[in-house]
Formats: C-alpha cells, structure tokens, sequence
C-alpha cells in the first residue's frame, strides 16, 4: 500500500505538468485522475475506454503508459509489458527516469524493450573536417538483434553507409564520400536507419545538413620558432696586432736600409725612413686603439644561410600544401532538429 | 717661361676637373693623384760627397682589378751635408713608375723603371734602370694601408758611365696609405731606398763608385 502510495505520487510529479498541458481527452483525464486516487480498477476502465476514442498519438502513449504503470502497480506484468511495448512502438525514444519509477515498471519497462523491434537514440555527431580527412560519428541502439541498414538520403542520392546483424549500440563513421571518392555534395540529408526481422521491421531518421567551406591555408614563414638569424658581422676583440706589424715593417725597412747600405758612404741616414716608419707606427697605433672594423662571421653566415634555406624549403612546402588545399573542401555536419518518429 | 705658364695651367685645369667631379662617380672609380713633399739624402762615390735635399712632387696611383700602378715625379734641391766635403747644390728630378701584379695573399709582382736626373750634369750621376720586385701590402685597419716592397734594378746606366754586378743595385721601399673622408681623400707615405754598387774603370783597373739614396714622401691625394 505504501508502495502504490510512493507511486501515484511520484506518476503525478512526473505526469501532472505534461498532462495539464497536452492531454485535452476527458476520459483520459479521469482514468489519470483514478490513477492518482489509487483507484486502480476505475483506471483501468477508464484508461480502456480512453482507447477506444480519437486520440492523438500523444495521448494515446500516455494513455498506454497509464495502463502500464496500472497492470505493474497491480502485480500483472504482462499486462503491463504488453502496454509498454504499445508505449514503445508509439515513441520508441521513450524512456523511464529509474529515480522516480518504480522497479515493476521498470522491469516491465525493459522487458517490453526487449520485445519489440526499434531503433532508439539515433544521434549524428556535429563534425567538420577536410573531406577525405574525417568521419562523421553516427550512433543508434537497436532493440533486438536485427539486420540493420544505414542509409543516407537526399532527393535523388541515396547512399548506403552500413549495413549489418546488430544488436545494442552501433557505432558508425562515416567519411562522407561519394563512391567516387569526392565529398558528397552539400544539402540536406536524412540519416536513415532500417532494422528487419523477418517481416518485422522499423525505420528512423535524422535530419542533417551537410555544408562546404574553404580549407584554412597555411600562413607563410618569415622564421623558424625557436631560431633566429645571427649577426653576419662580429667585431675582432682589440689586439695588438697592427702596432705589431706596422713595427715589423718598419723595422724591416730600416733594419734593410741599415743592411744594404754601403759602408763606403758613412753612416745610413734613417731620417726618411725614420719619418714614414714613424707614420706608420702611429698608424699602427691608432688602429690598435679604435674598434676594429666588423669582420664577416663565417659561421653565422653559413647558419643563415642555412636557416633562410630551410625556410625557403618550409614555404615551397606550404605554397604546396596549400595549392592542394585549395582544391580540397572543409566538410560541415550538423544534425537538424528532428520532425517525427520512427516507424 | 711661357711653357711653365701652360703646365701651370693645365695642372689648375686638371684640379678644377677633379674637384667637381661628382661623389657617385669618383667611389666608382680606383685613381688618386696629389702633390707630394719630398725629402732625401744623397751619397755617391765616398762619404765626402754627401747631399740633403727638399722638393716637391707628385704621386698618381691607379687601380683596375689585379693591377695597379704608381707614377712618382719628385724634384729635390740637394744641398751639400754639413759632414761632407762638396760644395755645388744640384737638382734631381726623379721619374719613378711602379707596375704591380696582385699574386696571393699580400703578395704583387711589381715592374717598373726609375729615372733621375741630376742638373747641372756634372755634380752628381743621372741614371735610368728597370726595376723588379716584390710588393707585400696589407691592411692595417679600415682605410689604412702599408706595404713593404724591394727588388733589384736592372741595366743601368749612368751618365758618367760605369757597371755593376747583377745584384748590385737593390731597391726597399715602405709605405702607408690612409683614406679619410669615406676615401675620397688619401693621405700617403713612401719611403724609397736605393743603393747602386756601381764600379768605374778609366783605363787603371775597376774603382767602386757607388751612388745611395733615401727618398721620403709624404703628400696628399684626392681619389675617386
């Protein structure tokens, strides 16, 4: 009693708001409102004659699924797994909330799932990707093991993209290509999903969209991340070495002068070459202590020149890549609300 | 006299010319020319007959690919040396042409004749040889350069006659070139000695003559 009690109250929290606002069917209403009294027997009734009268296809679920919630609620399982699967067949994406449904039903529930033959929770994933590069994701449960066929249709076009014995979950990917090999063209398309058993079968569809954008091109490379051109110059650190040679030169000069000279003639006069040698080591000097001119760096220029090769190659590479680029389509697939059930 | 109006003249014309030559054109181009000051010592014979002497001159240098050449003329006043026994001044004017040949590294082959003149005719030997070296240049920091040169003087000959052994006339040179103002203008140096181990004979047997001279000029050169 407690429990049919926790039940009815948990049907009227679930139920109320929708009924209030889509059921119009008075003898609905009433066989609902015995329900939530407890009054089983009246329910049934009342939910049996409901029916028998023009319902809409709404009303006619939740009219079964009242008779589903009674027959559990009343210990008649089959009864109410007979209701169910009606429930099921009218919206085969139904399903209880374990957490506000009690556990007959529940069991019926899944029992009746078992039973009939659906294909439930049909979802495409929203993809994009370079056509030939990718798959589009698609996913579905079929109730019962079953030949199942996948097919993706618009107007014309009819593409078979799976077909096979399954049971549960399948998991498609699909790389949106005609048997050509080109992408398919864009427009929208209707996923379709057929299960059969023998003479028993069921459809479900999903609507989406297929759109064709440009592929991204790669940007040019003006540098290499984490390499960076060398100075092709680098200033000799100050060295002695001019004041050295200008004084070995001068002193070559002189010492040749003082060498060669004849001996008959008196003494060598040093004064001209004492004058320009003087010029020269205060040359020498004066280079030794101003900055040295920039000497070309061997090694930095041949990396340099390497790095602005490897660039250079990089570029031809992209300049490539985005040539095909440009022949090639971004594939866009985005599933569009849906607009009727399976059958 | 009229003459050395006209040279006057086309020396003014000549610079005239050269300093209106426009920038662009005179760094694409290897030439320097420029008056010099020169200054030497001269001995020939003994130690008696020592001179010092003062002048003027002029230096043209020119460049083209592996060549280059330098023209020399100088015109000194020898003046009898204090420590020397002669006592007649006289003129030397100098013709000094250098060719050179850019070999490897700071190596030239260097070709060239050496004339001088000594007036009046009498006080001292005027002389013509063709000379040969070597060059070895090198540069001592941005627009400074030195060089080292020597070689010998082939076949002299001497207005007072005389000979000399294959090596005995010989040749040493020093250097120094710096550009200033991005080296349009070129200040240099040469020092210049030579020394000729000339022999006479009158008839009693060979008697030594030799004839030495330092030269020293430092000048001034506009390049373009």
């Amino acid at each position: 009693m407690r429990t049919r009690l926790s039940l009815a109250i948990l049907l009227a929290l679930v139920s109320a708001p929708c009924i209030a606002q889509t059921i119009q069917n008075a003898t609905l209403r009433r066989a609902q409102q015995a329900f939530d009294n407890l009054d089983y027997r009246q329910a049934l009734t009342a939910g049996q004659a409901a029916l028998r009268e023009r319902l809409t296809g709404y009303e006619r679920a939740r009219a079964y699924e009242l008779l589903g919630f009674t027959y559990s609620g009343m210990d008649s399982i089959l009864r109410g797994v007979n209701a169910f699967k009606q429930v099921i067949l009218l919206e085969p994406e139904r399903d209880l909330d374990p957490t506000k449904t009690s556990s007959k039903a529940l069991s019926a529930f899944q029992v009746a799932l078992t039973q009939v033959l659906v294909i439930r929770q049909l979802h495409v994933d929203s993809v994009t990707f370079v056509g030939g590069q990718g798959v589009v994701a698609v996913r579905y449960t079929v109730t019962q093991p079953a030949r199942v066929v996948t097919r993706v249709v618009s107007g014309q076009t009819s593409l078979k993209i799976d077909s096979t014995v399954a049971s549960g979950q399948v998991n498609i990917r699909w790389p949106a290509r005609l048997p050509s090999g080109d992408p398919v063209l864009a427009g929208d398309y209707n996923v379709i999903v057929e299960a059969t058993i023998g003479q028993n079968n069921f459809a479900t569809s999903l609507p989406i969209r297929i759109s064709h954008g440009a592929v991204d091109t790669l940007p040019h490379l003006t540098s290499l991340p984490g390499y960076t051109y060398l100075p092709e110059t680098e200033v000799p650190p100050k060295s002695w070495r001019p004041m050295g040679l200008a004084a070995v030169y001068t002193g070559v000069a002189l010492a040749g002068t003082a060498a060669l000279s004849n001996g008959n003639l008196g003494s060598t006069s040093m004064r001209e070459g004492g004058v320009i040698g003087a010029g020269l080591m205060l040359a020498g000097f004066v280079m030794t202590l101003k900055k040295p001119a920039p000497q070309p760096a061997r090694g930095n220029i041949l990396y340099n020149q390497l790095l602005r090769e490897q660039i250079s190659r990089r570029n031809t590479e992209i300049a490539q890549e985005n040539t095909r680029r440009r022949q090639q389509v971004a594939l866009s697939v985005v599933p569009l609300p849906r607009t009727g059930g399976g059958r | 006299m009229k003459s050395r109006r006209l040279s006057g003249l086309a020396v003014s014309v000549f610079g005239v010319l050269l300093t209106a030559q426009p920038l662009n054109r005179l760094t694409a181009q290897h030439f320097s020319v420029g008056p010099q000051i020169v200054f030497g010592d001269y001995r020939e014979v003994s130690a008696d007959l020592h001179y010092r002497g003062v002048g003027g001159g002029a230096m043209a240098t020119v460049t083209w690919k592996k060549l280059s050449a330098d023209v020399a003329i100088s015109k000194l006043t020898y003046k009898p040396a204090n420590d020397g026994t002669a006592t007649q001044q006289f003129d030397a004017r100098e013709f000094d042409v250098r060719l050179r040949y850019f070999i490897s590294g700071p190596i030239s082959a260097e070709l060239g004749f050496v004339n001088r003149t000594a007036k009046p005719e009498f006080e001292a030997q005027s002389m013509g040889a063709i000379t040969a070296g070597a060059h070895m240049g090198y540069l001592l920091g941005p627009g400074v350069h030195m060089a080292l040169r020597g070689g010998l003087m082939f076949g002299p000959r001497f207005s007072g006659g005389g000979t000399i052994s294959p090596l005995g006339a010989l040749r040493l040179g020093l250097g120094l070139n710096v550009d200033a103002l991005r080296g349009r203008l070129r200040f240099n140096g040469d020092y210049d000695f030579q020394r000729v181990s000339r022999k006479t004979n009158d008839g009693s047997g060979e008697l030594p003559a030799p004839i030495q001279q330092s030269l020293g000029r430092v000048g001034i050169a506009v390049a373009f």
